[in-house]
Parts: structure tokens; sequence; C-alpha cells
């Protein structure tokens, strides 16, 4: 764990580690102290946490004075507190850094705090299973190759009835194409339509792309433990498949941390900057509208329609206004939540806390104040341009019986789009 | 001085972090903005969630600032003037008590209890207690005894505890500048990217 800890201490951890005051302004930023009005949940805990086990050591003065610096060893206790506030308690949303009186790092000390538990074997076991899922079968479901051309050849025959074109095609494999578009697997898995949803926006924009069937898994849980050897194995597939299609451009699927783990991590488990171009398929979309190559059926939704904003994609993403200009051209009546853009509240799914079991209770009790925030819009429909949080929008709509349609960003535009016969 | 001044090197010499992705926005507007806009008290919930203790941190500073000043006017012997002497005594009086303030806060509220260490009690106490011979000094108390022996100790302590922030704050803005920066989150070009209002 120490030796992690060595290998992360530059100039902003540094910094993080010693620049808070504690004065525990940052509180009720965070959704998990604002839910359970817990102290040992204050983002500032997490950061102290950390803070007293680098001073132990690597400050001999606070190690001699442990009573007044706070420096702690490395322990049984320690260890316990470091699993559950690291993993349990944190969902690495970012929200607190900005709101913060100094602007200390609390996320990315969270970070460092779990690659230290990671290192050393202490992920929980649930999120650790779905790493090795995707360490050794290629996706995070362990879906068999046969089960998912099986989906996609329906979901395409399912298209070509719908748009009555059988050009239009979901391509497997293809070589020196444009795209290669990736999937949560929850998708194949779990909402096949959502596939369909984007293979139709291809079609529209008359785009040259293609899937892959070795590697189309755009998550990397391994993102969430932090653990370098796997989150760089993971990222390196996804990246060797790009030169294997010889793609253009790899165009990352509505995934709030599969987008940031590879758009904006990726190049730093590598240790080289990305020699294609990687677009997020919200960016993508966006780009089509402004490039007039698709056309949607302006202002064709009269709903109530609000969005969720992923924290990966907009506080640590910066694609903010793109989702917004393409919802303001579909609905009539859009709603903001409050806060929301870069000021967001996480919906609780974040962080891998989908994947932690051990946390479902937290994670569903944090969410409510997602779900309060939905329910004050008086939205009937909610979009948010990823498969995770649509999962826990879907578990929050339940629980807190919300009785609103979740949506991603892509099905919501391949209803609105027209189709050039 | 020159403890911070080692610290501060240390931390520089700590190299900062490579970061090998393409930029999708500028660092330099981004830093500009982290000490200006996203400092705006409006914009952030350290601030308009806290208004009593955040005007309370502010006088606190203020004074922290004026007593430093102070202290090499006292050193020099230079003469302020009565007027100017009983105006600056004042001010230092309600910064202090701000500090003492949030001393208090420090000590009743259970979360900020929960959070504290033992470092958090000396730095506010030696600032307050600072800020407060420093006023007594000005008004002419006869005090030089146990205002040189708080400023010793303050010296002695700065580099050891949490007063780092005076410097660390910039080296922390910075950081957050950067990350915010390169990924085009700040400064914000929409409403949507502040999203608070
Ligand atoms: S607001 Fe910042 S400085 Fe204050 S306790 Fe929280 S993390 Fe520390
Ligand atoms: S990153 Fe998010 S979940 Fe973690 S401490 Fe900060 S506000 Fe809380």
């Amino acid at each position: 764990m120490l030796q992690v800890l060595a290998s992360k201490l530059d100039s902003h951890l540094l910094t993080s580690l010693n620049a808070c005051v504690r004065c525990g302004l940052c509180a009720e930023s965070c959704v998990y102290y604002q839910a359970s009005g817990d102290e040992r949940m204050i983002p500032a805990r997490k950061v102290e946490l950390l803070g007293s086990i680098y001073k132990y050591y690597y400050r001999p003065q606070a190690r001699l004075l442990p009573v007044i610096s706070g420096a702690r060893a490395i322990n049984g206790r320690t260890v316990t507190e470091m699993i559950d506030l690291f993993f349990g308690a944190c969902t690495g949303c970012g929200r607190c850094e900005p709101h913060c009186s100094i602007g200390v790092a609390i996320a990315h000390v969270n970070a460092v705090g779990r690659a230290m538990l990671s290192e050393a074997g202490l992920t929980p076991a649930s999120l650790q299973s779905t790493v090795n899922a995707a360490l050794e079968t290629g996706n995070n479901m362990a879906i068999p190759t046969d089960e998912f051309v099986d989906t996609i050849r329906w979901m395409e025959e399912e298209m070509q009835d719908e748009i009555s074109d059988t050009r239009a095609r979901i391509p497997l494999d293809e070589t020196d194409v444009n795209v290669l578009y990736t999937l949560n697997p929850r998708e194949p898995k779990f909402f096949p339509l959502s596939i369909s949803a984007m293979a139709k926006v291809f079609y529209a924009a008359g785009e040259s792309w293609t899937l892959s069937t070795r590697m189309y898994d755009v998550t990397n849980y391994a993102f969430f433990s932090n653990h370098a050897a796997e989150s760089r194995l993971i990222a390196e597939r996804l990246r060797d498949e790009v030169f294997h299609l010889r793609a253009k451009t790899l165009v990352l699927a509505e995934c709030g941390h599969g987008s940031r783990a590879f758009r904006w991590e990726a190049p730093n488990y590598l240790g080289h900057a990305l020699p294609f171009e990687t677009l997020t398929s919200v960016e993508l979309i966006h780009r089509y509208i402004t490039q007039k190559r698709i056309r949607l059926d302006g202002k064709r939704l009269k709903e109530r329609i609000t969005l969720h904003d992923p924290c990966n994609l907009v506080r640590s993403g910066g694609i903010i206004q793109e989702q917004r200009d393409i919802i303001h051209r579909i609905a009539e009546d859009f709603e903001e939540m409050t806060p929301h853009g870069a000021d967001n509240l996480c919906c609780g799914g974040g962080g891998g806390q989908l994947a932690m079991s051990e946390y479902n209770e937290r994670r569903l009790k944090i969410g409510e104040l997602k779900a309060d925030q939905i329910r004050k819009t008086g939205a009937s429909i909610v979009i948010t341009p990823c498969h995770n949080c649509v999962d826990q929008l879907s578990q929050l709509n339940f629980t807190y019986k919300l009785g609103v349609r979740i949506m991603t960003l892509a099905e919501l535009v391949a209803d609105a789009l027209i189709f050039d016969q | 001085m020159a403890g911070l001044a080692y610290q501060l090197l240390r931390i520089v010499r700590s190299g900062l972090p490579a970061d090998h992705s393409q930029a999708a926005g500028k660092q330099r507007p981004a830093i500009r903005y982290a000490m200006t806009g996203a400092m705006n008290p409006v914009k952030k919930e350290s601030a308009f969630r806290h208004w009593p203790t955040y005007i309370a941190g502010v006088v606190y500073h203020l004074g922290t600032f004026l007593a430093i000043g102070l202290y090499f006017i006292i050193l020099a012997g230079i003469e302020t003037g009565r007027v100017a002497a009983f105006v600056l005594a004042g001010a230092l009086l309600l910064s202090s008590l701000a500090g003492f303030g949030i001393l208090l806060k420090r000590m009743i509220k259970p979360a900020l209890r929960h959070l504290s260490i033992a470092d958090d009690y000396i730095s506010n106490l030696l600032v307050s207690l600072f800020q407060l011979c420093t006023g007594l000094m000005l008004a002419g108390a006869g005090i030089e005894f146990i205002y040189y022996m708080i400023v010793s100790i303050l010296c002695v302590y700065l580099p050891l505890g949490k007063l780092r922030h005076c410097i660390l704050f910039f080296a922390a803005r910075y950081h957050l500048a950067r990350f915010y920066g390169h990924r085009g989150v700040w400064p914000p070009r929409s409403a949507a990217m502040t999203g608070n209002d």
C-alpha cells in the first residue's frame, strides 16, 4: 500500500493531502453527508484519513506528536475505515472540490486511497468480480460472443423492418471505417433497443461505422478500483481494437465513467497520447446535428423533460452544453434540475456503487436527493447520457415511486429522426 | 519562513503529474477563473450555505494580514498615530473575535469536533491571540513580552501545522484549475457550466 502511495506523491497529491483546513464547509456539498448527516461521510474526513497515513510515514515531526497531528499508521482499524470511506462513502463525483473553501482535490485523494487498497487485494469482492469478468471475457457482463452477435442481428432485423430499408445495418468487425462504436454491456444484455437507437442515428447520418465483437465494452471498472495494471489492460484492449480495425475515430457510448476512463484517463494509463480521435456519442450526435447530417423533428416532444448529468461526463469531462442543445431541438418543455450541469448532484450510482452490493442501502439512500430533484421538476421523462445512471435512476424510480420514463440521449434522438427515403 | 519555503520547494520538486490526454481547454484562463469567479461566494456552497462562518472567516483572514503588516511596523518602531492606532486596534479586536468565534464553533459543533485534530485548535487559538495581542500593543498595553512570545511560537508552528495553507491554498487552486482547465470545464462557457443558479 505504501508503495502505491509513494508512487503517487506528486505535487497534486502532496498539495491535496496538506491543504485541507478541516473547516467542514464541504459537508453539505456531498450527497453522502446530505443524505445521512453522518459526520464520517464529510468529504474532508476522506482527505484526513489518507492525510493522517501520509503524515505518519512521511512527516517525522507529525509521527512524533500524533496527538497534535493526527498521524496514524496503517493497521486493521485504518484499513477497515479506508475500505468503508474510500469505496463505500464516495462516488468520486468531485462535487465537493469546487465548493471546498480551499479547492482540495478530494475525489483524487479518494481515488488514491482506492488504488492503495486495490493493490493490496482489498477491493470489495463484488466490484472486483466485475473487473475480473471484463479481464477474463472481454466484457464486464461476461456475455458470450455468439449471444452478442445474435442480439445484434436481431436488433438489425428489427431496425430494417422499422425503417423499411435493408441497407440499415449494424456492421460487425468491419475494417477501415470512420467510426468504431462501443457499447455498455448492459445494452446487449438488458437494453438492446438503445443499440438500434444509435444504429438509426448512424444510418441517418450515412456514417461508415462498425461494432467490434472482440472488444465493444466501453466500461472500465478497474477505473473505479483504480488498479493500475488492470485499468491499463482494459484500456489497451480498446486501443488495440481501434488499430486492428483501422478505424479513424473511436466513439464512446453513453457511459459516464467509460467515457472518462478512456477519453481522459487511458492516455495516462498507457503513458502516451492516443493517435486517433476519441469522441463521446453525445459529442458525435451534436456534431451530426450542427453539420446537418441528421434532421430532427423539432419540438416534437410535448411532455416535460428533464436531464440528469453524469458526473464523469460533465464535471470531469466538460461535456455540458452539447446534451442541452440536442434536447432543446427536440423537446418543447425542458426543465433543468437544481442544481444541474457542472454542479449537478450525483445520482448515487457512480464510483462503482452499482457494482458494490455491499453498499446498496447507502446507494439508494443518497439517491433520494436525486429523486427529490426529479420530482421537483415535474418532468415525466428523464434523459441521461449514461447507462449506469439509467440503472440507478430506474431503481430510484421504483423505490421512490417517481412514475417517470428514463431514456438515453440516443433513444430520444432516434425517436425524433427524420429519415430521407 | 525557511520552513515554509522548504515545504513549498518540496511540493514543487515533487513534479506535476503528466497528462497525456488531449486538452479540451486552456489552463491560463482556468487559473484566472480559479482565483476570481470560482471564488464568488454566491457560487460556492462553502460560502452561501454558511454566511456567518464565511463572513467571520473573511474578517479573520483580513485581520491576520493586517496583524502581519503591523508586526513589521511595530518591529521597526514606526509610530502609527493615536487615531489610526485605535482604529486598527478596534479592527483587530473584531477580527480576533471572529477567530475566537470560529474556534468556539469548532468546539461545540459535533460534526466539526469529529473532524478536528489538535492542530486545528492550536492554529486557530495562536492566530486569534496574535491578532488580539497586536491590537492591544497598538492600544498601548504593555504586553511586549507576551506579544513577542506569541509571534515566536507562531513562527515556529507555521511550517508544522495547517497554517501552511497560506501557501497551499494557491497550490490547491492551481491544481484544481489545471484539472478543470484541461478538461474544458473552467472557465464556464455557459450557464449550465455553473449550474447552481
Ligand atoms: S471545505 Fe475543503 S478545506 Fe474545508 S474541510 Fe472541506 S476539504 Fe477541507
Ligand atoms: S467526490 Fe462526491 S461523493 Fe466523494 S466526497 Fe466529494 S462530494 Fe462526496
